[in-house]
């Protein structure tokens, strides 16, 4: 999703686009990168590559290679404190700006925690930072957030964002996805482990095909692929050659957004209109999945079915399954047992009604029969339900989505305007010709992915680095330093600060593609400190702020918003990862006859009670419904729909969003929890409120503040605690990070 | 000072424009006209690009796949072979189940010419064959897939899988809304898949709302619209005191359109709280209409009461008002099933388009009526052991009924015609992107010109494709 600001000026220019009104308006630099050159020139031929679209191309900046550029000379020279903010501060110095203040500590521990963990500091954080000494403390700081495992649990949500991730495959029938966690914690434990992101890259291409060195490394790098499989597979699809064509589809559209910031999808039918990517390009990447599997077809109907694969076990794992298995099998037996029980009473009482006892004349006695009869049929349709669940959902070796080489894998040929029934010339496999003309080496029994990991993880690579390091400038500092974050073609946004895009992606490069330190870098530095109140002389020469002179204000995300609510009641409960889906409730679960048609599904009934308190990130993503349970607030906050691969979120300002916020019964539940917290842990009313500033906002109450909520309290009973308490959640500051 | 290329010193305004939605827009029209005297808001009407023929729409949307060969396209050949096996020319790339014993099969009901113009239609729907002289009857629509939901996204987005705007948003963001008060697209009983509402990247001031029908006085029409347990001043009190605390942030930051937006969201939805439910309140229609909608009626009760609001939302300036029908899905005992879903909407509709008639609003209304697709003129049975009287029909999309009235269309023609079986159109195709052409033509709107530029190039409702079919076009 574009940024607020882009999706602004996309607005503006669409509407007077519309009634051609644009070139007028618009400044010359403002216009979107002209493409007639590049279209009048293209050739014609849909096979050949269009060499003056490529040399065109090839001057855009994207495709430049990454150079590390000098650092440049500021006046100010007390001002950074690290790299970042020479090249930030050159500029703002060129264009006669100065930066910021400094936020006061209280916002930033606020503003690093939030960006890091997605959960504001604890009370006892705030306090022991207030008194600790810098420069030092900001560090401690970082370091403890970065050490935590709340970290990967905020990042990998961003992740999952262009992966297309949910708990659901397809969108037809409601069809669970039972093991797509397996691919989130997966890549919440690399983020935590800071597992290096060219690494990072090659298991989620090509995992399957990657040496080990031990069982819990096999197992990632076969769960890692799960990136390749986890998006909107419509595996009802009646024309298999189709499903096969559009799932390659997919992930070649997957991972041009996702690592290259390029819309490669646009050329499944004809050369890219804008960006140099001849429809060769696309066979050429399709290639690569041609020869592999993702999905098979089942027995059932026309249904497919995403591949799974059993993964490696270590040894307490195997005791651990056996044992879960010999209670299950007794859990099974004890249920028949009662079943039988049940079946043999019933017909005892069938008897006796059919003899015509008790006689009439005994109406109650004849009551209770019939009634017992009928608890029991009901008993007896409640234990099938169980038994047939439990038969289905017996214990077995681990299993993840992921993906295989076919047996003999060959090029894949151009689809003639997509239609996969209608094939024209085999195009070898290789990559995007704008970046790389070679051609790879492939061993003949394998489908190239290895090759297609090592060309994206390639520090040669010019758009990999570039494309990474923006989007986690853009998690932390609210815009990318190029805005429009999955997309760096020709009509995508220019770079604000080329060189530092550039000394960020080099520096990301030689430091091992370290996140952690990329991240660690950018929250320490003076930029990042900044306060993000505006200015008269700031708003005059730079409204949008996109030379950074002070820190953007962020909302935050639905996933922030619920956790940040659970954190300040008190009821946050931590959680390892595991199924979301619980599916273990048999009422959860349908279909699950082998004779259907249709394969098993799910209809959430029930969740588990603790999922009420987890993290956001560990609920059921749905496709196919509004989200369900406690997360409802993503159907209201901005959530990424599991149909898009999109690395930014829309920020909306809603009515069904305060309506959710005053009138929800999840919001009231936790605002009165955390005023019985308040109530507990401070006694008298002055107390309580710094607390409840604190706990909430992350800072002492001011004076007008302390006055204001004073006045509120007229009986400063438990009401009037529970009413301020659900003022203060649903207030613009509790939403916001500043 | 070198000029920042940026038009960001309009993104204050323009993000209160692009990020409040819909029963905001008279606050928010005041409160812009206080701070920027100049602005258009999304949802201001905007004038079509050419004469319209009609200014706004009532989708009908049978969810499921509503059976043409038994409701409006019989077939001659099908009749005379009924119960025996036949030889037809399927496409033989698709998987098919439940086919082993699949025969031709006749109309569960007779269908049968009707009104001046002779249209065919079934006695399953006596209340709609009495209006059959206002309708444009096409007989070969056609999509691209046999599976509900990326079908059902089609229809809705008009692509199979993705997630791109809705043909609301698509008409919302060209025409506006005609009524300050109400948003421009309102989806009454919405199916699951929130894309089929959804504006993507369009501004969300255009997404849908969705609606339900409250059941009874304890419902709300909109999720989360009330708090059972609070009062009015108790939540007001409250509100008050968390809108201080906003304005002080808002003053701490100098300015900031969000924390405006966020302000001005809340002071709408409180007034949403009293506005909806007059809005949804049908007590004030006459007996004589609640009876001409079926409701009171126990199988078109429901049906009827979202027909009559659809009717109240899009008199009201409502731009795209959809009624959605679920039960059309019919792979087993089409005999007794089909019946029933046609008592449950008979009514409704027919009492819908007699009421906008009657009213004047017919000429400048257009009304949709479609499934995602239709079913299949032989019989499908899942279990490959039931006698012919409990078969039902399979999927189609090569070739099913659709039905428009009002706004700009031929009234009492039928278009296209489909093969001998009712499988393959034969002339008149009508693919969906026609369709959706079609209705933004007569919305006054281009659709090859209604574009929106995102991740790098413009997007349209229909794609590459689309023609607008001239011959439907009164």
């Amino acid at each position: 999703m574009m940024s607020k600001l882009a999706t602004n000026m996309v607005y503006f220019i669409a509407v007077f686009a519309c009634v051609g009104l644009l070139p007028a308006l618009l400044p010359a630099d403002d216009r979107p990168a002209d493409q007639t050159d590049l279209n009048d020139s293209a050739v014609e031929n849909p096979l050949g590559s269009s060499v003056t679209t490529l040399t065109a191309g090839q001057n855009h900046w994207a495709f430049q290679p990454v150079k590390k550029p000098p650092r440049p000379d500021v006046v100010e020279h007390t001002w950074p404190l690290s790299e970042v903010d020479f090249f930030l501060l050159s500029r703002l110095e060129d264009e006669g700006l100065t930066p910021s203040e400094d936020a006061d500590r209280y916002t930033w521990l606020r503003r690093v925690s939030f960006d890091l963990t997605g959960l504001p500091p604890t009370v006892e954080e705030i306090r022991h930072f207030r008194d600790d000494t810098p420069p030092l403390a900001f560090a401690a700081v970082v370091d403890r957030l970065l050490a935590s495992r709340a970290f990967g649990e905020r990042w990998a949500r961003y992740w999952l964002d262009l992966v297309g991730y949910a708990d659901q495959i397809g969108t037809s029938n409601n069809i669970f996805a039972e093991y797509a966690w397996r691919y989130r914690d997966y890549v919440i434990d690399t983020l935590n482990e800071d597992k290096p992101f060219d690494r990072f890259i090659r298991e989620q291409i090509a995992g399957d095909l990657l040496e080990y060195d031990s069982v819990e490394e096999q197992a990632a790098n076969i769960a890692a692929t799960g990136f390749l499989v986890l998006g909107d597979l419509e595996i009802v699809e009646a024309d298999k050659a189709k499903l096969h064509a559009d799932i390659i589809d997919q992930q070649l559209v997957k991972i041009g957004k996702a690592f290259l910031g390029m819309t490669i999808g646009c050329a499944r039918c004809h050369d890219h209109k804008f960006d140099p990517i001849p429809q060769r390009d696309y066979y050429a990447l399709a290639g690569f999945f041609y020869g592999t599997q993702s999905v098979y077809k089942t027995d059932q109907g026309v249904w497919s079915d995403a591949i799974d694969i059993e993964l490696p076990e270590t040894e307490s794992d195997k005791a651990a399954r056996t044992e879960r298995t010999r209670r299950h099998t007794e859990r099974i037996a004890a249920l028949k047992q009662e079943r039988s029980q049940a079946v043999a009473r019933k017909s005892e009482l069938d008897e006796l009604v059919e003899k015509g006892e008790p006689p009439a004349d005994q109406e109650v006695a004849r009551d209770e029969v019939t009634k017992e009869r009928d608890e029991l049929t009901g008993r007896i349709e409640q234990l099938d339900k169980k038994i047939g669940h439990a038969e289905f959902f017996t214990p077995t070796v681990p299993r993840a989505y992921g993906v295989r080489d076919i047996g003999q894998p060959v090029d894949m040929r151009v689809t003639v305007r997509g239609n996969p029934h209608n094939l024209g010339d085999k195009v070898p496999r290789g990559f995007l010709q704008v970046v790389s003309n070679v051609l790879p080496d492939i061993p003949q029994t394998e489908s190239g992915r290895r090759q297609l990991a090592d060309w994206l993880a390639s520090p040669e690579n010019p758009l990999t680095a570039r494309v990474a390091v923006n989007r986690i400038w853009q998690k932390l500092f609210g815009t990318g330093l190029v805005q429009s974050v999955d997309y760096f073609g020709l009509r995508g946004e220019t770079p604000s600060h080329p060189e530092l895009l550039d000394h960020l992606a080099a520096t990301f490069i030689e430091d091992g593609w370290s996140q952690k330190r990329m991240i660690r870098s950018l929250v320490l530095s003076r930029a990042y400190r900044m306060n993000s109140e505006n200015n008269e002389r700031g708003s005059d020469a730079d409204v949008g702020n996109r030379l950074f002179w002070r820190m953007n204000r962020r909302r935050l995300d639905a996933e922030a918003l619920r956790d940040a609510i659970l954190a300040v009641s008190g009821q946050l409960q931590p959680a390892a990862g595991g199924p979301a889906m619980p599916l273990e409730y048999p009422e959860n679960v349908n279909n699950i006859d082998p004779e259907s048609v249709n394969p098993p599904s799910f209809e959430i009934v029930k969740f588990r009670p603790e999922q009420a308190f987890q993290r956001t990130i560990y609920l059921p993503v749905l496709r196919s419904e509004p989200q369900p349970g406690t997360a409802d607030l993503r159907n209201m906050f901005d959530f990424t729909q599991p149909a898009q691969f999109a690395g930014q979120r829309s920020i909306t300002a809603v009515p069904t969003q305060a309506l959710y916020l005053m009138n929800s019964p999840f919001v009231k539940k936790h605002a009165e929890d955390l005023a019985q917290r308040i109530m507990q842990d401070a006694t008298d009313s002055d107390a309580r409120l710094e607390l409840l500033w604190l706990r909430a906002l992350n800072r002492p109450i001011t004076v007008e503040e302390k006055l204001d909520a004073e006045a509120f309290l007229v009986d400063d009973d438990n009401h009037d605690w529970i009413e301020l308490s659900h003022a203060v959640l649903a207030s613009s500051e509790f939403l916001m990070r500043l | 000072m070198k000029r920042i290329p940026t038009l960001d010193r309009f993104s204050r305004r323009h993000w209160l424009q692009t990020s409040t939605c819909g029963f905001g827009g008279l606050a928010l029209h005041s409160l812009m006209s206080r701070t920027a005297s100049a602005a258009t808001g999304p949802l201001d009407a905007r004038a079509p690009l050419h004469e319209p023929r009609a200014k706004r729409v009532i989708f009908l949307f049978m969810a499921g796949g509503p059976s043409q060969p038994d409701l409006f396209d019989p077939k001659p050949l099908i009749t005379r072979k009924h119960g025996q096996k036949i030889v037809a020319p399927i496409d033989d790339q698709q998987i098919r189940v439940g086919i082993a014993n699949s025969v031709a099969l006749g109309p569960v009901a007779p269908v049968r010419p009707r009104g001046e113009s002779g249209m065919m239609l079934s006695d399953l729907m006596p209340h709609v064959a009495s209006v059959a002289d206002d309708l444009c009857l096409l007989q070969a629509m056609c999509t691209d897939n046999k599976a509900h939901a990326p079908a059902t996204l089609q229809f809705h987005t008009g692509t199979l899988s993705d997630s791109l705007p809705s043909m609301g948003s698509w008409i919302s963001y060209g025409l506006g809304s005609e009524n300050e008060d109400l948003p421009s697209f309102i989806t009454i009983h919405p199916p699951n898949d929130v894309r089929s509402y959804g504006s993507s990247f369009l501004p969300a001031a255009h997404q849908g709302t969705p609606v339900n029908v409250p059941e009874d006085d304890m419902a709300s029409a909109i999720k989360y619209l009330r708090d059972p347990d609070t009062n009015a001043n108790v939540q007001r009190r409250r509100l008050d005191f968390l809108q201080r605390m906003n304005k002080r942030l808002l003053d701490r930051v100098e300015t900031d359109a969000q924390i405006e937006g966020i302000i001005e969201s809340f002071e709408l939805a409180f007034r949403m709280q009293s506005e909806t439910p007059k809005l949804v309140d049908l007590s004030g229609e006459t007996s004589e209409t609640l009876e001409l909608y079926g409701i009171g009626d126990e199988q078109a009760d429901r049906h009827g009461r979202a027909c009559l609001m659809a009717r109240r939302l899009s008199e009201a300036g409502v731009r795209f008002v959809q009624v959605t029908v679920r039960g059309w899905d019919h792979h087993g005992d089409i005999l007794t099933d089909l019946p029933k879903s046609c008592a449950g909407v008979d009514k409704p509709i027919a009492g819908l388009i007699k009421d906008l008639k009657r009213r004047g609003l017919l000429d400048e209304t257009l009304v949709l009526w479609s499934g995602e697709f239709g079913r299949s003129p032989w019989s499908q049975d899942i279990s490959g052991k039931s006698p012919i009287e409990k078969h039902g029909r399979e999927h189609q999309q090569e070739s099913f009924c659709s039905w428009m009235t009002g706004g700009g269309v031929k009234a009492g023609i039928t278009y296209g015609s489909t093969d001998d079986f009712g499988y393959l159109p034969i002339e008149g195709r009508v693919h969906l992107h026609d369709l959706h052409a079609t209705m933004l033509h007569l919305l006054g709107l281009d659709h090859e010109q209604l574009t929106y530029p995102h991740a790098g190039r413009d997007f349209r409702l229909t794609d590459v494709y689309g023609k607008v079919v001239d011959e439907i076009i009164a």
